[in-house]
């Protein structure tokens, strides 16, 4: 019976995989990065929640790590989409 | 408050004693992870000043390598995260065989590097070729760099198996491996 971990471990797998399909399946560039970066935010909060064990901490640091995820590819995103639009 | 007291309620690090393992590595991952975001925001910034430049160095990558090894990567995780739950329960032997197991995916992580490297060199790709190549090379060599640091602390933790240093150790794992899964996308598929 598969537990948390392997459930956790078996989604990763899957969106990354998935990652690798979208460019050649999604070349648009506003849509196919907003959906490659959005993968790359559930798994990394998959790897903080499970692997790095943040569900039970302080929602302080859970917070601290996950916005550095979602600061980091949300600049990634808007820098793509302004370079896309201009 | 006395001394005495602030003994009596921890080990003197605070709010930093209610995360897995010692407190010491939360100080090291929350400073490796505001280095390779600067890291990471000079490349994005360079990427939309120089769109074409890049597109024609990503161009030149083996996404479908690097796709690989975030697989080999993400499985490590896994075998570490397991790990660590064998050694929370007591049971040492299983602890050491996932520890074990991800040391060795993370080398199988470095020897694909290694051969993704190979290719870059033998097409005639270096630090100089571009400004992409430069950041590339940087980014990705220092995040290699952690991956060896990494597998040299899960052997030193395995050793003893104790469910404080498993922890400890794992913690620094984990980071490499979510430092890796942004990284990514970043460099080889966003365009």
């Amino acid at each position: 019976m598969p537990d948390r971990l392997d459930i956790t471990w078996i989604a990763l797998i899957g969106l990354a995989l998935a990652t690798l399909l979208i460019p050649p399946l999604l070349p648009r560039p506003l849509l196919g990065n907003a959906l490659l970066l959005a993968f790359a935010a559930v798994k990394g909060r998959r790897i903080v929640l499970d692997f790095l064990d943040l569900r039970m901490a302080p929602a302080l640091w859970r917070g601290l790590v996950s916005a550095w995820i979602v600061i980091v590819l949300l600049f990634a995103w808007l820098a793509s989409a302004a370079v896309a639009v201009i | 408050m006395s001394a005495t007291d602030c003994e009596q309620r921890g080990t003197g690090w605070g709010i930093l004693e209610d995360l897995p393992g010692d407190p010491m590595i939360w100080v090291l991952i929350f400073s490796e992870l505001a280095v390779f975001g600067l890291f990471l925001g000079a490349f994005i910034v360079t990427h939309a000043i120089h769109p074409a430049m890049f597109a024609s160095g990503q161009a030149s990558l083996d996404s479908g390598l690097a796709g690989l090894n975030t697989i080999v990567l993400v499985t490590s995780g896994w075998a570490a995260a397991r790990g660590t739950a064998a050694a929370r329960t007591g049971s040492k032997r299983a602890s050491r065989r996932w520890l074990l197991s991800a040391m060795a995916l993370g080398g199988l992580f470095i020897a694909l590097k290694l051969v993704e490297y190979a290719g870059e060199i033998g097409r005639g790709i270096g630090l100089e070729t571009s400004t992409f190549f430069t950041l590339y090379f940087l980014l990705t060599g220092f995040h290699f760099l952690h991956v060896g640091l990494g597998i040299m602390i899960l052997a030193v933790v395995c050793r003893r198996a104790e469910p404080a240093g498993v922890e400890t150790g794992t913690a620094f794992w984990h980071m490499v491996d979510l430092v890796w899964i942004v990284m990514f996308p970043i460099l080889y598929l966003v365009w």
